[in-house]
This record gives structure tokens, sequence and C-alpha cells, in this order.
């Protein structure tokens, strides 16, 4: 399967797929100005990928964001139900959530991650300044 | 104040320092109204950071304020009666429209204010909103917020239902609403306000 790069703009985070590499990064600010659309693509890409690999080699996900709006904060929800799901079967799935040391509401949000989907590792990184 | 030279058509230049000086009284530290589109809520977003920063807001504050005016902003171009036509109908966008947002800011608190038409509909499910989310403790309003980021979207939502309450979580005091009939129109000009 292809993977799937998505350059950044001033209200949307890079999104880096590599299947092949079985590494995707979600880096930056992300306020679309419609988050379905914008995070559809994203999400059914992962869904898509998710039904194809048989490997259960592991798969680890970089999550570098700096703000995410209301409606993009549910889509991320939805991209993680996928690859928890993934995890539930014998696939391992690392996620790395980064943060800064300071900012509450990603660290808390990487807490509700962590609570609803309990297959995935999750391995907090809190950055200085 | 003699008002009266205010109606003389050569003092702009005094309309223009009382602007200025009412601005200045009320620690306005930004202000904008007028069309807002994605692109230029990307733009004022840089406005809005530097400005912050300026006047020395703690980085929390900052990611609060910044995060509210996202969702203010938003809520302008999908809820806002007031949409841009431009004479080529190929043109129009239905996701220019208007609206104002003001940052202000007085002993250590900042305020957000955002203003914008609605048709009467949205403004009666925005007063149900508002109403129910200032009867809420901060407690309450963490609780419904993980609640609805389970939960299916209403249909009603262009976003995910998750807006007003990001803006009530991310407030140190109930949001404050009002809603102004406008003249010659079944519209109503829809007014918000978030202490931070």
């Amino acid at each position: 399967m292809n993977n799937l790069y998505i350059a950044p703009t001033a209200s949307s985070p890079e999104i880096d797929l590599r299947f092949d590499a079985r590494h995707f990064l979600i880096k930056g600010e992300a306020y679309p100005e419609n988050a379905a659309l914008f995070w559809g693509e994203v999400i059914n890409s992962i869904r898509r990928f998710a039904e194809e690999d048989a490997s259960v080699e592991t798969l680890t996900v970089d999550v570098v964001l700096t703000y995410f709006n209301s409606s993009s904060t549910k889509m991320l929800f939805s991209f993680f139900d996928i690859l928890n799901e993934k995890a539930a079967g014998d696939t391992p799935v690392v996620l790395n959530w980064y943060h800064d040391e300071e900012d509450d509401t990603i660290y808390e949000f990487g807490q509700e991650l962590c609570e609803d989907f309990p297959d995935l590792t999750f391995h907090d990184h809190a950055l200085q300044g | 104040m003699n008002y009266a030279v205010l109606t003389q058509r050569d003092n702009t230049n005094l309309h223009w320092r009382i602007f200025c000086e009412c601005a200045q009284d009320r620690n306005v530290i930004f202000y904008y109204e007028g069309y807002f589109s994605q692109t230029i809520i990307a733009a004022v977003s840089d406005a809005v950071k530097m400005r912050t920063e300026q006047v020395g807001a703690a980085n929390t504050t900052r990611r609060k304020l910044f995060s509210s005016f996202i969702e203010m902003t938003q809520n302008i171009i999908h809820y806002s009666v007031d949409a841009y036509v431009t004479q080529d109908n190929r043109q129009f966008n239905n996701e220019v429209r208007h609206g104002s947002i003001c940052i202000s800011t007085q002993a250590g608190r900042f305020y957000l204010h955002c203003a914008n038409p609605v048709n009467a509909a949205v403004a009666h499910q925005l007063q149900q909103k508002l109403e129910h989310l200032r009867s809420l403790t901060i407690d309450d309003i963490k609780r419904e917020y993980k609640r609805t980021l389970r939960s299916e979207t209403p249909d009603d939502s262009k976003g995910a239902g998750l807006g007003l309450l990001t803006v009530a979580r991310d407030a140190s005091a109930p949001l404050e609403f009002e809603f102004t009939p406008i003249e010659n129109s079944d519209h109503m000009l829809f007014y918000l306000k978030a202490t931070i």
C-alpha cells in the first residue's frame, strides 16, 4: 500500500504515514477548515492499511501536535480507535505522545487516549520550552 | 467633551483619537471586525499569538486564549448568517462570513469577546446550550467534555459539538452571552464572552 504524505499548512499538520517502514508521524497545528474532510483521508488510509496488513511487526506512531481544535480532537479519537483494534490483535502499536511540559490540555488528552485505548503501548514525552 | 464637534465632517482626526482612546481605556489588545475565512483566521492567529506574547501573558494563558480564539472564529465561519457574496455567483463562498473578535485584558485576566448575526433557530439552540453550560461547575464541564468526545456528533453541529464545551473548559468563569434583535431583520446579534 502506498505511503501517504500531506505537507503542513498554517492550519493543518504534517502527516507522514510510512506504511512500508511501519512508522507514522503527525506533527504541527491542527485546525483545518473542514476537520472531517482533512482527517477523513488520514483515517481511511490507516483503516485500509489495518485491514490489509498481515504482519505482526510493531507499528510506531509519533504525535507531535502543538494544538488541535475541537473537531480535530474527535477525529484523533477515531484514528487511535483503529490502531487500538490493531493492537488488540497481534500487532503491537507504540504511541509516542509529545507535548510541551506546560501544556496540560494535550497531556490530559494523551491520558484520555491511554485510558480508552489500553492496547496501545503509550509513552508520554514532555518537551521543555 | 463637546460631542457637537463629532458631527463636523472635518474632525476625522478627532474621531480617530476618540476611537483609539476608547480602545485603550478598555485595554483592548486585539480587535478584528469583518469577514472571516480559514485563510484569514490562520493569518490573524499569527497576530494574536504575537500580541498575547508581547503583553506578557503566561504560556498557559496564551494557549487557552489561542484555543478559544480558534473555536470562536470557526464558529463565525460556520454559523454567522452574514455570508460573503461576490458579484460572480461562481465565486460565491459560503465559508466566508462576517463577525468580530476582540481580546481585552484587565487586572491580570483576559477576555475574549465575539459577535456575529445568527438566525432565530441557531439563536435558540445556542441559548439552550449556553444556559446549560452556565449551570455546570468546571468538573461537570470536564465530565461532559469527555462524554461528548466519545459520543456521536449531533446532526446540527458542523464541528464535533465540542466547540463551546472547549471554550467553557478553558475559561476561568462561566461564559457570558447575549442575543440582541437586529433592526428590520429576523436575525439576532449573538455576543459571547469568555474570561481566561
